[in-house]
C-alpha cells in the first residue's frame, strides 16, 4: 500500500469520490485552480473542471445554504471551510437549515463540510478552534474527527455517502506531519465505530484526532502500565458499545481532547460512562482538556493550553495509582 | 448492641481523630463476647478525640470518643492528608463494592494496592482467583447476565455470625477427611440415673472418660502435624435459634466431678444465650460434642470442629424393642431407651477401627453407669 501523508489522504479520499460518482462535487474559497488554503483540492480542478471545484464567494452561509439546496436537489456536495473556525459564519444553514431538513421535510441531505480545525502551529484565536461541541447539539447532523490517513480517506467516502449532513473535522496539525498506509481505490470506514489505537486493560484513554497520537505517545512507556486507547473517530454518534466495553474491561477512563473542557465530546463520554458504566467505574472519570478559554497565540502561551503529553502521562498515573 | 452486652473491646479505629466522618460510617469496631461489630457514626462531623484505646475493653455506655459535628469536610486539617502507613481508605469503588457483593467479600476488612490502602478492582479480583471458585468467600457464584454482565446476587445477605459459620464448616469440609462412625447405646442406667439432667451430660462424661482411654481421639491437626491432648478441653455445641450456634469450651472437663461437669454445661449454656461468653471461653477445645438430638432426629453426621479430629453427635433417645441377653444367656425382648452416637472423625489422623473402639467405650460408660 502507498504511503501518504494525512492531507494526501484527504485529497485521494475527495479524488475518488468524484471519481466514483458524477453527483460529487466540491465547493469553497479559493479551492479551484488555487487548490485551497491548505492545497488539499490541488490538481482536482485540472482532474475535474471548474463545474465540479466551485470557487466562492467569501461567505461561509452561502457556501454552507447553496451545498444543503444543491443536496436536497441530489447531489452530493463537500464544502471546504478555510478554517474550522469561519463556519460560524454557516452555522444557520447548518443548524437551522440542514440539521431540521429531515425531522421537518423528510429530505435527505448528503452534505459534507471540511473542516480544517485545531491548533499547535500559533494560528491564534481564529484560526486554531475545535468546533465539534457546537454541533453535537443539534440533532440531525454527524461529526467525524479521523486521526490517521487510513481513516482520513474511509470516514469521508462514509461521510459522502452518508444521507445526513456531517461535519468532517480534518487536524491541520496533522495534515503534513504524520504519514500512513492508504489503501488505493474506494473503501469506507463505517461511522460510529471506534478504534483501537493500543489495546490495554489497565485504564482507557479516550482521544479523536491530533490527541490520539498525543495519547498514544503519553502511554507509550507508562510504568508498564496497559492503557487502551480509544480512537473515537465518529464524535456523533458515539460508539456506545465501544466505549462502554473498554471502561467494563478496564473501570478506569481518561477523556482526552483539545477542545475547550466545559459541554464537550469528554463531558458527553463522561455522562455516558457514569450513567451506563457506574458499576464498572475503579475511580473517577478524568479530563484532560483545554481550558475554557481562546487559544492563545504566543507559542509558550500555546502550548500551556493544549494538552501535552506530559500532563496526559500525568493524568494517566495518577488514576492508575488511584 | 443488645441489652444483654454488659462490656465491650475496641478491636480496631478505623478512624482517627481529625478524620472527616460522614454519616453512618463506620467509625470503630467492637468485639462483644458474642459478636464483632462495626460502630456507625450517629451522626456527619469530624472525629475529635478517641477516648479509648485498641484493645481496651470497657462497659456499655463508655464514652469512646468525640465529634466535632460544627466542622464541615474539605476543611484543612493537619491529619487529614498524613496517611499512615495501615491506614484504609474508605473509599469503595462501584466495581469493587460489585464484586465483591458477588463473590461476599468483605472489603472493609482488606487493605489494598491503591491510594491509602483502597482495595482496587484488580485486588479484589485477584482475591477472587486466588480462592478459585471454590472457596467459602465464593459460595455465592456469580450469575452470567447477559453481554457476560454481572450482576448482585438477590436476596438478603448472612449475618456475620452465619457468614462465619458457614466459612468455618466449609473449610473443614474441604480440610478434613470426613468420616462418621454410628453405635447404638441403651441408655437404660443413664435414664434411671439422670432424674432432671439431660442426657448430655452423661454422655459428655462418658466421652471425656474415654477421650482419657484412647487419647488419639482428644487431639488436633494442622496440616501435616498432629498434636495429642493429654487435657480435655470440651467442646460443647449451644443453638442460639435461627441466629446460629457456638461452641463454648469447658477446659480441663476431665478434673470435674459428674455434677460438676453438668453444672458447667448448663452454665456455658445459659452465657452462650444470654451472649454473656468471654471470647477465651470459646477457644483451645480438643473434642466436641454436639446435641440437636432433644429435637427428635435420630442420626446425623456432624463437622468436625477445626482443627480438632472429631465430633461426637449426641441424637434423640427413643424407646425401641432390642433383644437382650440376660445373665444366662437367653435372649429376649425388651423395650429400651435407645439412642446412636455419631461421630465424625478425620481420616487423616486415625482409622475406623481407632473410632469404633472409642465409640464403644462411650457406650460401655453409659450402659454400666453406676454414678
Amino acid at each position: 500500500m502507498p504511503e501518504l501523508t494525512y492531507l494526501e489522504a484527504i485529497s485521494d479520499g475527495l479524488r475518488e469520490e468524484m471519481r466514483h460518482d458524477e453527483s460529487v462535487f466540491c465547493l469553497g474559497q479559493d479551492i479551484g485552480s488555487f487548490g485551497g488554503a491548505f492545497k488539499v483540492t490541488e490538481g482536482l480542478a485540472d482532474e475535474f473542471g471548474a463545474d465540479r471545484m466551485w470557487d466562492t464567494p467569501l461567505a461561509e452561509s452561502a457556501i454552507v445554504g447553496a451545498a444543503v439546496g444543491a443536496a436536497v436537489e441530489g447531489m452530493r456536495p463537500i464544502a471546504e471551510m478555510q478554517f474550522a473556525d469561519f463556519i460560524a459564519c454557516g452555522f444557520d444553514q447548518l443548524v437551522n437549515v440542514a440539521a431540521k431538513m429531515h425531522y421537518r421535510q423528510g429530505l435527505a441531505v448528503p452534505l459534507v463540510v471540511r473542516l480544517p480545525s485545531g491548533g499547535g502551529f500559533s494560528g491564534g484565536p481564529f484560526h486554531s478552534q475545535n468546533p465539534e461541541a457546537w454541533f453535537l447539539q443539534a440533532p440531525g447532523l454527524k461529526v467525524v474527527a479521523p486521526s490517521t490517513p487510513e481513516d482520513a480517506k474511509g470516514l469521508l467516502a462514509s461521510a459522502v455517502r452518508d444521507p445526513n449532513p456531517v461535519l468532517y473535522l480534518e487536524h491541520k496539525h496533522l495534515y503534513r506531519r504524520l504519514r500512513g498506509e492508504v489503501a488505493k481505490g474506494r473503501y469506507e470506514t463505517p461511522l460510529g465505530e471506534v478504534r483501537v489505537a493500543r489495546p490495554g486493560s489497565d485504564l482507557t484513554l479516550v482521544a479523536y484526532g491530533a490527541m490520539v497520537h498525543t495519547a498514544l505517545e503519553a502511554v507509550e512507556d507508562l510504568d508498564g502500565a496497559r492503557v487502551e486507547v480509544l480512537d473515537l473517530r465518529t464524535l456523533c454518534p458515539l460508539d456506545r458499545e465501544g466505549i462502554l466495553g473498554s471502561v467494563r474491561k478496564t473501570g478506569k477512563v481518561v477523556v482526552l481532547h483539545e477542545a475547550t473542557r466545559s459541554c464537550g465530546v469528554g463531558a458527553e463520554v463522561c455522562a455516558l460512562i457514569a450513567e451506563e458504566a457506574f458499576e464498572d467505574l475503579d475511580g473517577p472519570v478524568v479530563r484532560v482538556t483545554a481550558p475554557d478559554v481562546p487559544i492563545p497565540f504566543s507559542p509558550p502561551l500555546e502550548s500551556a493550553v493544549l494538552p501535552q503529553v506530559d500532563q496526559v502521562r500525568e493524568a494517566c498515573r495518577e488514576l492508575l495509582e488511584y | 448492641m443488645g441489652v444483654s452486652v454488659a462490656e465491650g473491646t475496641i478491636t480496631a479505629w478505623r478512624k482517627r481523630p481529625g478524620d472527616w466522618i460522614e454519616r453512618d460510617e463506620t467509625v470503630v469496631e467492637i468485639s462483644t463476647d458474642k459478636v464483632e461489630t462495626e460502630v456507625p457514626s450517629p451522626a456527619a462531623g469530624r472525629l475529635r478525640e478517641v477516648l479509648v484505646e485498641e484493645g481496651a475493653t470497657v462497659d456499655v455506655g463508655t464514652l469512646l470518643a468525640t465529634l466535632d459535628t460544627a466542622a464541615r469536610p474539605g476543611e484543612a486539617h493537619a491529619d487529614e492528608h498524613e496517611a499512615e502507613p495501615g491506614e484504609r481508605s474508605g473509599v469503595v469503588s462501584p466495581v469493587v463494592r460489585r464484586i465483591a457483593a458477588e463473590h461476599g467479600i468483605d472489603v472493609a476488612r482488606l487493605r489494598g494496592s491503591g491510594r491509602r490502602g483502597r482495595v482496587t478492582k484488580k485486588d479484589v479480583l485477584a482475591l477472587v482467583n486466588e480462592q478459585g471458585g471454590a472457596g467459602p468467600e465464593s459460595a455465592i457464584p456469580a450469575q452470567e447476565g447477559d453481554g457476560g454482565r454481572q450482576r448482585a446476587p438477590a436476596g438478603e445477605r448472612l449475618s456475620l455470625m452465619r457468614r462465619q459459620i458457614g466459612e468455618h464448616m466449609v473449610r473443614s469440609l474441604k480440610t478434613a477427611a470426613h468420616c462418621t462412625t454410628v453405635v447404638e447405646a441403651d441408655m437404660s442406667a443413664v435414664e434411671a440415673a439422670r432424674g432432671r439432667l439431660s442426657y448430655l451430660a452423661f454422655v459428655a462424661r462418658a466421652a471425656v472418660a474415654s477421650l482419657r482411654e484412647h487419647p488419639s481421639l482428644n487431639a488436633t491437626i494442622e496440616g501435616e502435624h498432629l498434636t495429642v491432648h493429654s487435657e480435655v478441653h470440651l467442646g460443647v455445641a449451644v443453638s442460639l435459634g435461627e441466629e446460629g450456634l457456638i461452641v463454648p469450651v469447658i477446659r480441663n472437663a476431665h478434673d470435674l466431678s459428674h455434677e460438676g461437669l453438668a453444672t458447667r454445661i448448663a452454665d456455658v449454656a445459659e452465657r452462650a444465650r444470654s451472649k454473656r461468653l468471654l471470647p477465651e471461653e470459646v477457644e483451645g477445645g480438643t473434642f466436641t460434642i454436639t446435641n440437636p438430638g432433644r429435637f427428635g432426629a435420630l442420626l446425623a453426621t456432624p463437622i468436625i470442629n477445626q482443627p480438632q479430629v472429631a465430633i461426637l453427635d449426641l441424637e434423640a433417645v427413643t424407646k425401641r424393642p432390642v433383644v437382650v441377653t440376660d445373665e444366662q444367656g437367653r435372649d429376649s425382648i425388651a423395650v429400651r431407651p435407645m439412642t446412636y452416637l455419631c461421630m465424625s472423625w478425620d481420616h487423616r489422623a486415625l482409622d475406623g477401627v481407632l473410632a469404633a473402639r472409642f465409640l464403644s467405650s462411650v457406650r460401655r460408660n453409659l450402659e454400666s453407669w453406676s454414678g
